[in-house]
């Protein structure tokens, strides 16, 4: 577990990645074996999105060609239930290895708002993307590529591919 | 053997709701443990300072798919209880770069932003805002991106399959491309930020090692077959069911309903949901009656698969039909456009009668379209292609056919039973869950001295005993594409006076061939106490043949192929046949369509026998040379089209040519 005795009130160290890999496989495992598909969050994300709009705009969200056709309660999906239990259960790993912190993460000689703007635009682009994928580092490129699927394969060396083109460009958010 | 929610179409239940959350607090515990709900120690993979999501991530892929591999390696699962995604090269492609531009951009994914935000990370909570904008602004635009949601869509596909190997050795070296992407993510991490502990690690040396031992496991139990068995592939995709969907606006238009119709398209499934009685005065040739009530149950097997398409008179009742049945997940309803009454007004509505003016063409579409839909007589057909439309769930009518539709909804229940009668390699491959393999020489051996005589009904009672069937089982026999091995079968049920048995129409082909599952498992068979009965009253010696010779109540029916019939092929005693016998291939009964080899349409077969026998209650005598071909053309005159009084010469030509003092018929040219 590379644990050493931390000090109190400090953060525990993470765990070893490769156990908390086998972990995390071991869970989208079990989700193949229970509930037949694979884990994903993005997924919950868009059911939440479509209640969003449809709390704004009723009719127009009915109506609409994509959110419309998860009827009049997109909420009732268990993609939903499944996020809700990573925040739950992040929650619970957190507190016990005490890393809640209240803060804007970023690079010390960074402005909290290019931060802010840039994990805004990451998550519009991630929104997006994930739909027009049906999935994200979750559904797609994790489940998928267990599961061998030559798509999520490419799209799993796709998001790396489009990330590292991007690097460069954002690099100041984390510059100390 | 593992059942899914999927699998048993339950992932929209509660159950799996709360199931799905547990899961999620597991998903969700990992990734805050890998140190996820941390932006810094994400995007540390794009600077190569910290490795960790490869690291966690790479694992995680390589033992949910060992898993997986040994899963369905060691029988625990089978590939109908998993829901594979389909590849959509264009969009995932698109939406992968995208999706990794804002990764890097924003530092988070949407999963690890969840896990940020319980970690109290507020640039979490803005990129989940903007998700949730990205999501909307994706369904805003939907429009313009129907073409790229479904661009490339090619189905379910497997790295594996696409390079021409077994599932097991690409996962072999998917394991070592791992393992060596760890240890260059820890050098990379030493040389760049000083740190990569695990590089020579004891511990990375043992993971390593670990991995390959499982892969090398695998490849061990995987040796003896060389698997390319593929799963049941989920076409049409739901991308691109979704996206016929919205450019239709899941409406049918009255025109285009009636031009698939007539297109014999297979997969059109033409629901009316107006009463029996309404249905029964007028409907659209080719529509099924099932009244909205009853819908979920009967369209359960078409759920996803092929086109559903509803109407009644007008369009509120389809439309409240078709929102049910999107919320329970069926994404192939549609609704056909002004109902009834639009499909009256647009197709049925004479060119005489219309007001707009009409090209030569246009009349003549309206003239086919009456033709076929009205039995308008003055209006040219138009030749339909030929092509097997998908099964209904009707009821069978027993003895009778039995529709893979219905079986597919009644599979599973205690007294429905499956014997499939294709050869065992065949069965031992793939078969219906809970069928029992049995060859149709089963029941057949010598009797009298003759050979290939269907058992007498103690020895078929106590197989049927072993068999597990009992006297009020519904018993369906499943033929591979000679549907005479499943009559053969059907006599021995006929001989022991069981009352429900039939023949699953188009046999196991048109079952794979509408994609219902299969498996590879013995089925459970419990035995049982098959009572004797009485002899059948069907089935008829040479003697009473020889009675009936030369009776004008009588007509003896030969099935054999013509050239033994006339005696140019000689594979008995004597060639010829039977003095007054009329000849009636078994083989005409039998069709091809689409690589599916089924009895003909009831009307066809109906008409073809009206020419041989002149009434319905004449006394019929089937014969061929030893009873199995005979056994079909049984089965149709007399389960099929109803004749009251067909009897069966099982001895056939091969007794009756060896006994010399009968007397045989051979036409000139013979030999």
């Amino acid at each position: 577990m590379n644990e050493q005795l931390p000090k109190n009130d400090s953060p525990k160290p993470y765990m070893n990645p490769y156990l908390a890999g086998v972990l995390l496989g071991l869970t989208l495992l079990a989700s193949y074996l229970i509930l037949g598909a694979g884990l994903g969050a993005s997924g919950g994300i868009a059911r939440l999105s479509a209640w969003v709009e449809g709390c704004i705009l009723p009719s127009h969200t009915k109506s609409s060609e994509y959110f419309g056709a998860w009827g009049g309660k997109p909420l009732n999906y268990y993609l939903v239930f499944m996020l809700a239990g990573v925040f739950l259960g992040g929650l619970f790993s957190a507190v016990l290895a005490r890393r809640v912190k209240s803060q804007v993460e970023r690079g010390r000689r960074t402005s909290r708002r290019l931060r802010v703007a840039l994990a805004l635009i990451g998550g519009v682009l991630a929104g997006f993307a994930s739909r027009l994928a049906q999935g994200c580092t979750s559904g797609q490129a994790l489940s998928g590529s267990a599961m061998l699927l030559s798509g999520s394969l490419v799209f799993l060396i796709c998001v790396f591919a489009g990330g590292y083109a991007a690097a460069w460009l954002v690099r100041r958010q984390w510059h100390d | 053997m593992i059942e899914t929610f999927f699998g048993n179409n339950a992932l929209a239940g509660s159950t799996a709701m709360l199931a799905a959350l547990a899961i999620g607090l597991a998903f969700g515990f990992a990734l805050e443990r890998a140190g996820f709900g941390s932006s810094r120690r994400l995007a540390g993979i794009f600077y190569l300072r910290d490795m960790a999501v490869l690291k966690v991530m790479f694992t995680a892929v390589i033992v949910a798919m060992l898993g997986l591999l040994y899963a369905r390696g060691l029988g625990w699962i089978d590939a109908e209880q998993l829901f594979f995604m389909p590849s959509i090269y264009g969009a995932q492609i698109a939406g992968g770069l995208i999706l990794g531009v804002g990764f890097v951009v924003g530092a988070w994914c949407p999963g690890t932003a969840a896990v940020g935000l319980a970690s109290g990370r507020w640039d979490a909570a803005v990129f989940l805002g903007g998700t949730v904008l990205g999501s909307i602004l994706f369904n805003e635009m939907f429009g313009l991106l129907k073409g790229l949601y479904a661009w490339g869509d090619s189905g379910v596909q497997f790295a594996w399959q696409s390079l021409g190997m077994s599932a097991a050795s690409f996962a072999a070296i998917f394991v070592l491309v791992a393992i060596g992407c760890f240890w260059g993510a820890e050098y990379i991490e030493r040389r760049v930020a000083g740190t990569g502990v695990y590089w020579r690690s004891p511990f990375l040396k043992a993971f390593s090692v670990a991995m390959v031992v499982l892969a090398v496991g695998l490849l061990a139990i995987d040796g003896g077959s060389p698997t390319t068995e593929k799963p049941t592939p989920h076409a049409p995709s739901e991308a691109a069911l979704l996206a016929q969907i919205a450019e239709a606006k899941d409406h049918m238009e009255p025109e285009e309903l009636a031009d698939r119709i007539m297109a014999a398209e297979a997969g059109l499934f033409l629901v009316d949901i107006r009463p029996a009685e309404e249905f029964e005065a007028f409907n659209i040739r080719g529509a099924v009656n099932i009244e909205m009530a009853g819908l979920p149950a009967a369209l359960a097997p078409y759920k996803n698969r092929g086109l559903i398409v509803l109407y009644s008179n007008g369009m509120t009742h389809p439309a409240q039909a078709r929102d049910a049945l999107a919320r329970m997940g069926y994404a192939n309803v549609y609704m056909l456009t002004d109902g009834l009454e639009g499909f009256r007004e647009r197709v049925l509505k004479p060119a005489s009668l219309r007001t707009e003016p009409l090209s030569i063409k246009q009349t003549a579409q309206i003239n086919s379209w009456r033709h076929y839909f009205m039995g308008d007589a003055k209006a040219p057909a138009a030749t339909p292609v030929a092509q097997l439309p998908l099964s209904l769930p009707t009821s069978p009518k027993l003895p009778g056919l039995v529709e893979p539709a219905w079986l597919a909804g009644n599979l599973g229940k205690k007294d429905v039973r499956v014997l499939d009668v294709r050869q065992q390699p065949l069965y031992n491959t793939a078969h219906i869950q809970g069928s029992v393999c049995v060859s149709p020489e089963h029941f057949r051996g010598v009797v009298g001295g003759v050979s290939s005589m269907l058992l007498p009904s103690d020895v078929l009672a106590r197989h049927m005993s072993l068999l597990g069937i009992r006297p009020t089982d519904t018993v369906v026999i499943v033929p591979d594409d000679k549907p005479h091995d499943a009559t053969l079968v059907s006599m021995a049920f006929a001989r022991l006076g069981h009352s429900r048995y039939g023949i699953l129409n188009g046999g196991f082909a048109r079952w794979t061939a509408e994609k219902h599952a299969v498996t590879k498992d013995l089925p459970a068979v419990e035995p049982s106490d098959y009572p004797i009965g009485s002899p059948d009253r069907f089935t008829v010696d040479y003697r009473q043949v020889r009675e009936h010779l030369d009776r004008k109540d009588t007509v003896i029916i030969d099935v054999r192929p013509t050239e033994f019939y006339t005696g140019q092929k000689i594979e008995e005693a004597r060639g010829g046949h039977i003095p007054g016998a009329k000849n009636r291939p078994y083989t005409e009964d039998v069709t091809t369509v689409g690589g599916v080899t089924l009895l003909r349409s009831i009307d066809d077969l109906a008409n073809a026998y009206a020419r041989l026998i002149p009434s319905k209650d004449m006394k019929v005598i089937v014969h061929c040379r030893t009873g199995h071909q005979a056994s079909q053309t049984f089965f149709v005159i007399r389960n099929l089209l109803g004749y009251s009084n067909v009897l069966w010469y099982d001895g056939g030509w091969s007794e009756w040519s060896a006994r010399s003092e009968l007397p045989a018929v051979q036409e000139k040219g013979g030999k």
